[in-house]
């Protein structure tokens, strides 16, 4: 295996990157919510790719059960970690544009609550594989959860939804996203989506290749041939007689 | 020969932390548990701002007493029989095996402490007032709950027990320092003086330390 | 804070973390391919 690996997908990350934040920068202010509504075009996106490197994530995992090749746990074990970076980013985004939105930092809305407890779907899945060594335990195992998890999802999804259309504060205005009335803020918003995806494209391809290489490290550590006692001990030369 | 007091202690404690960064339990696993119990009672008891920001510190601290204590018994009940005996064959002295181990556990609190905390603040919209007082109250607690952690977890053979006896068995003693630690943070949200409950807590720590140097030898052969 | 205050942090928690995150991969794979080669 060569070591020139290739970088195109650094470039897209880069360029998608330069992509979404310029477009962001020069769709227009929102008629009720000013500036602010420019955090929206990396909230959504960021949003969405957390919903979407879960259903991945699932994907690999149904893949691995079903024919037990690594490839399947790679893409689902990548898209897991890929997932709670965006996972993470979506939280931490909501709360800044919250909080000067409507003055809290959590705002306890169907969405974020959900999303908070994905987040801890998914790490709860990166801290299971972090338990097992073996790649083959540990890939069953993890998609065993994936599957759980990701199928609870809907279900989580509904209960929270239920909870609070009937809890709804009546202080609180319901925190929905501005109303798109300009093309150009359409654009930035579905150019956001894009490119967001185009990263979490490119960061696949270079987190399941890591996996690999981690997995090809492991077995290489575990084959070396290592003395039993290491230097501490050598074999007599009995050509001198016995002397150690 | 062995080494001095605070040498032995010292090793103890960069084993520990090593192991931690080993496995990473608390950071992945510990400390998740603490934030997601911050977020399911609301779900449970609802999202009510006034309400919230009521019962967040208390909770917070509840949080810290139940949950935190586990990094503390982890830490206490990583080495196997066989390791122990060896490490007292070495003429490890157990008095700085604990002092090392009850700072690594109380260190690792401190963490758990400001993530978690982190997490109370945004979830129940916290206020910030008296910050600074934090630094001392953290590792008091810390420091406190670590030795209960520690003291329990050598006091209960894991072997017998279930994961569940020592956190049973810290949870009643560590209502100083839960009353302590609320009453400060209340204190500090109406511009008190809190001086009388860190006094309670630096107590607690004291005289947890003296037991836990005094006992330590003993507790050595009860193993 | 300014609304460009709130939008300025949100950009550079948003494209700092990415870049925090693609570097750590990067950096993941240049130390295993080594310590790979080094049992080699």
């Amino acid at each position: 295996m060569t070591d020139r690996t290739s970088t195109w997908p650094w470039v897209v990350i880069a360029g998608a990157a330069a992509l979404s934040f310029t477009l962001a920068m020069v769709s227009p202010a929102d008629a009720v919510q000013g500036n602010l509504v420019r955090i929206m075009y990396v909230h959504v996106p960021a949003a969405w790719l957390a919903y979407f490197a879960f259903f991945v994530t699932l994907v690999g995992s149904v893949g691995y059960l079903a024919t037990r090749s690594l490839r399947w746990d790679r893409v689902a074990a990548s898209s897991a970690e890929i997932g709670v970076f965006f996972t993470g980013l979506a939280i931490v985004l909501g709360m800044i544009w919250g909080k000067p939105t409507w003055g809290v930092w959590w705002t306890w809305d169907a969405r974020l609550t959900l999303t908070a407890i994905m987040f801890f779907v998914y790490l709860g899945y990166l801290a299971l594989r972090r338990t097992t060594t073996d790649p083959h335990i540990r890939a069953k195992r993890a998609a065993v959860l994936g599957i759980i998890g990701v199928v609870q999802i809907p279900l989580v999804h509904f209960s929270v939804t239920w909870w609070r259309t009937l809890h709804q504060p009546p202080s609180l205005i319901r925190p929905d996203g501005p109303q798109i009335q300009d093309s150009l803020m359409l654009l930035a918003l579905v150019v956001g989506v894009i490119a967001f995806t185009a990263i979490y494209a490119a960061l696949m391809v270079k987190r399941v290749e890591l996996q690999a290489v981690e997995e090809q490290l492991t077995a290489a550590e575990l084959s070396v041939d290592r003395p039993v006692a290491g230097e501490a001990v050598t074999a007599p030369d009995l050509a001198l007689g016995g002397e150690a | 020969m062995t080494a001095g007091f605070w040498v032995q202690a010292r090793s103890v404690a960069d084993r520990d932390l090593l192991r931690e960064r080993r496995r990473g339990e608390v950071l992945w696993i510990t400390i998740p548990f603490g934030v997601i119990a911050l977020l399911l009672v609301p779900l449970a008891v609802g999202t009510d701002i006034p309400l919230l920001r009521r019962i967040g510190p208390g909770l917070f601290w509840v949080i810290v007493m139940l949950f935190g204590v586990l990094v503390a018994v982890r830490q206490a009940n990583t080495d196997s029989p066989a390791q122990r005996d060896a490490a007292a064959l070495l003429g490890l002295d157990p008095a700085a095996s604990f002092v090392g181990q009850t700072l690594t556990s109380a260190l690792l609190l401190v963490g758990f402490e400001v993530l978690v905390g982190i997490a109370a603040v945004a979830f129940y919209d916290l206020p910030l007032q008296g910050w600074p007082w934090l630094l001392v109250v953290f590792p008091l607690v810390a420091l406190g709950l670590a030795l209960l952690g520690t003291l329990a977890g050598s006091i209960v053979s894991s072997v017998n027990a279930g994961t569940a006896l020592v956190p049973l068995l810290v949870a009643p003693l560590s209502v100083p320092l839960l009353l302590a630690a609320t009453q400060a943070l209340e204190g500090l949200r109406l511009g008190r003086s809190i001086l009388s409950w860190l006094l309670l807590m630096a107590t607690v720590v004291l005289v947890l330390a003296i037991v836990g140097v005094l006992t330590a030898r003993p507790l050595q052969e009860t193993r | 804070m300014s609304q460009w205050g709130w939008v300025t942090l949100a950009y550079i928690v948003t494209f700092g973390s990415l870049g925090v995150y693609a570097w750590s991969i990067a950096y993941r794979l240049r130390t295993t391919r080594r310590r790979l080669r080094e049992l080699e």
